[in-house]
């Protein structure tokens, strides 16, 4: 089950984001994607869920290209965006309790508190969202993703507002994922916490994949250096004229 | 089709029960639309003379004024935590969340209705129970609402938001507003139902004509 | 179509020419109506500023389903200048309207139910204007400005469906019964002559429009890279 990205672009007026862009993951593989501000990180990530639509290329999923028109193909898909995607005044449960039955899953109390209890919420289930704090707020939104086990999961900043606990927890559930042959792309400016659960980091510049280094037995030391050489790499001169 | 009804019936259960926990669009719409029934209480001198003929008018502009207050607020949970990008990947067709939405609006409406008739009826001592009055109510509606959802999907997202709604929709609403008054009206100066058939038919084939319409663009107005 | 080339140039000329010629056929072609006077001249122009109302709105709702069908900028362009230009020959059939009904009927206004229709669309599309300042996106503004174009134009025929079910004095002039206003072939002619420069005028004013919002949309585009390129200068160093 590889996810081939060919030949994306995506331009907002003039100004080119994404320029041919081509990326392939594998089965059991987390990407971790780096790259500066505005760099094209969310803008690659909402292509690939089918919310924004590239001007050219595809992306394809066993050789088959993926018709986001079809529901199974968006259902095969796991989202964490900037935005939590919550109903604030409904509770932790109600909130899993509706994309439950929106996925057409079993939404028993035990399925739900299961599925809360993962990321270490089972004590604030009952509570509205609106009084959760930032980081719980995440936590939840990382076990709605999870909810209808997607094959993909497609993560923005998936450590924000998590605590140490929750970044812990978060990274043993990726862990999990890999294992059973999920296949992830993350954007993530914490290096400390992304390193362990890293395949491999791809450094997203001028539209397109620049660079790649695969995690093996890298050092977060040797990881910090690679990247600090990346972002302090000036845009080239064609860049400029180009834009 | 099975799933696009499921999703349907998803998403109005998960905004009644929304609004039963917040019941911030509720009291907001009632109260209005009790205000509004005072102020045309001293804006129009109201004798049991002409009452019964402006009844329909009034409940109908109390009605509308309330719906909007409603439509726009209708969508600010889905524009404020992007839940329409959770939406979108959740259900079969991105029809299923105009219908949703066009349903909870419509229930709401009726809901604020259902409390102003018995209000109306004991501050002016004029029974608006009459089952043509209510079909009419209905169909009124749901004519609201289907035109509304739409616009109120797009106004959301723009800049002016609640300013932008009632320019963009009552000029659109405005045949809806004709058949309403005019087929009320008639109904509660003791015309027939026959009377008053065009219109109902009217106001049935604008509900069908827009609400197709919507299902068919409403796509484009949460997704590029 | 969005470039300037001879035939826009041929285009506008006929446009002058046609508009002259209705001109001078209302004035001195077209006899004096016997029981309006004078003032019944006013009405082959409104007629086809009327018609134009209705075209330029049609062309605004064909364009949105084109824009929404193949998402190019130009459909955009085009819908946005035929609502402009609608709304100006609504305001010429509406302001000529209450010349003629002032002696007609003896009021510069009534709530004639074709008068109202007409009015209503006109707000119909001021919405649009508004809708579209409201959104900064121009792929988005695109997008919503041709779904509203759709339901707006959608809802012209609802609107003058409904007025025709309330009674209406607006005299009926094709295909009347019960003629208000006995026609003679010399004002056939003049009509169908004012109604042809009218269209011709039309096009060609689109024409024209749809350059400038191309125009505009270069400029802006223009505008919002300067400032991506000051973003990015920031970021490099």
């Amino acid at each position: 089950m590889t996810l081939a990205i060919r030949q994306i672009a995506k331009s907002f007026g003039q100004h080119h984001v994404l320029n041919s862009l081509d990326l392939e993951l594998q089965p059991g593989e987390l990407l971790c994607l780096l790259g500066r501000n505005g760099a094209g990180k969310t803008t690659l990530l909402r292509i690939l869920a089918g919310l924004l639509k590239p001007e050219t290329g595809s992306v394809w999923l066993n050789n088959q290209q993926i018709d986001y028109a079809e529901s199974h193909a968006r259902s095969n898909i796991g989202l964490v965006m900037h935005q939590p995607f919550l109903y604030e005044h409904l509770t932790g449960i109600e909130n899993l309790r509706f994309y439950a039955r929106l996925y057409q899953l079993a939404d028993d109390e035990t399925a739900l508190e299961a599925a809360l209890a993962q990321v270490g919420m089972q004590r604030f289930g009952g509570k509205p969202v609106r009084a959760y704090s930032r980081g719980m707020k995440q936590r939840l939104t990382i076990a709605r993703a999870l909810l209808h086990s997607p094959r993909i999961l497609l993560l923005d900043e998936p450590y924000t507002g998590l605590d140490l606990q929750g970044s812990q927890i978060f990274n043993q559930l990726m862990l999990e994922q890999k294992q059973q042959g999920c296949i992830i792309l993350m954007t993530t400016h914490d290096l400390s916490h992304a390193l362990p659960i890293s395949s491999r980091f791809a450094f997203l510049a001028r539209g397109r994949v620049s660079d790649e280094l695969t995690n093996e037995n890298l050092s977060l030391e040797n990881l910090e250096t690679w990247l600090a050489e990346k972002l302090a790499k000036p845009l080239s001169a064609q860049k400029r004229a180009a834009a | 089709m099975k799933d696009w009804l499921h999703s349907v019936r998803t998403l109005v259960w998960k905004d009644l029960l929304q609004e039963w926990r917040s019941k911030d669009m509720l009291t907001a719409m009632f109260a209005f639309a009790i205000l509004t029934l005072f102020i045309f209480n001293y804006a129009i001198e109201l004798s049991p003379v002409n009452r019964a003929e402006i009844a329909s008018g009034i409940i109908w502009v109390v009605i509308v004024f309330a719906g909007t207050l409603g439509l726009n607020r209708s969508f600010i949970a889905e524009q404020d935590q992007g839940c329409f990008d959770a939406l979108v990947m959740a259900v079969p067709d991105v029809s299923a969340i105009y219908f949703g939405k066009m349903l909870t609006n419509w229930l709401v409406m009726l809901f604020v209705s259902v409390l102003i008739l018995p209000i109306y009826s004991l501050l002016y001592n004029q029974s608006l129970f009459n089952a043509g009055f209510i079909l009419v109510l209905v169909l009124g509606a749901w004519c609201y609402s289907a035109a509304g959802t739409l616009i109120a999907g797009m106004t959301v997202q723009t800049r002016m938001r609640d300013l932008l709604l009632p320019i963009l929709l009552f000029p659109i609403l405005m045949p809806v507003n004709m058949a309403v008054v005019k087929a009320a009206g008639g109904i509660l100066a003791g015309a027939p139902l026959m009377d008053v058939q065009a219109w109902l038919v009217f106001l049935a084939a604008y509900g069908i004509i827009v609400t197709t319409v919507s299902i068919m663009v409403f796509e484009y107005v949460i997704r590029e | 179509m969005l470039f300037v080339n001879k035939n826009l140039k041929l285009l506008s000329f006929l446009a002058f020419l046609l508009v002259l010629a209705a001109f001078a056929m209302v004035l001195f072609y077209a006899p004096i109506e016997l029981n309006m006077g004078i003032v019944q001249k006013v009405f082959y122009f409104h007629v086809s500023a009327a018609w134009i109302g209705m075209l330029a709105f049609l062309v605004a709702a064909v364009c949105g389903i084109l824009y929404l069908n193949k998402k190019q900028l130009k459909y955009d362009f085009i819908a946005f200048s035929a609502v402009e230009i609608g709304l100006l020959f609504t305001a010429i059939a509406n302001f000529s309207g209450m010349i003629w009904a002032k002696p007609i009927w003896n009021t510069w206004w009534t709530w004639d139910p074709r008068l109202t229709t007409m009015t209503i669309m006109a707000f119909t599309y001021i919405g649009y204007l508004l809708l579209r300042r409201g959104v900064d996106n121009p792929e988005k503004r695109a997008r919503f400005g041709s779904v509203y174009a759709i339901i707006g134009f959608a809802s012209v025929p609802l609107t003058f469906f409904s007025s025709r079910l309330l009674r209406t004095i607006h005299p009926t002039i094709f295909g009347a019964d019960t003629g208000d206003m006995a026609m003679i072939p010399a004002m056939y002619q003049t009509m169908a002559v004012s109604i042809i420069a009218f269209t011709v005028l039309f096009a060609a004013l689109l024409w024209h429009r749809s350059l400038l919002a191309a125009r505009e949309s270069e400029l802006e585009i223009l505008r919002a890279q300067t400032e991506v390129l000051e973003f990015g200068e920031v970021l490099d160093d």
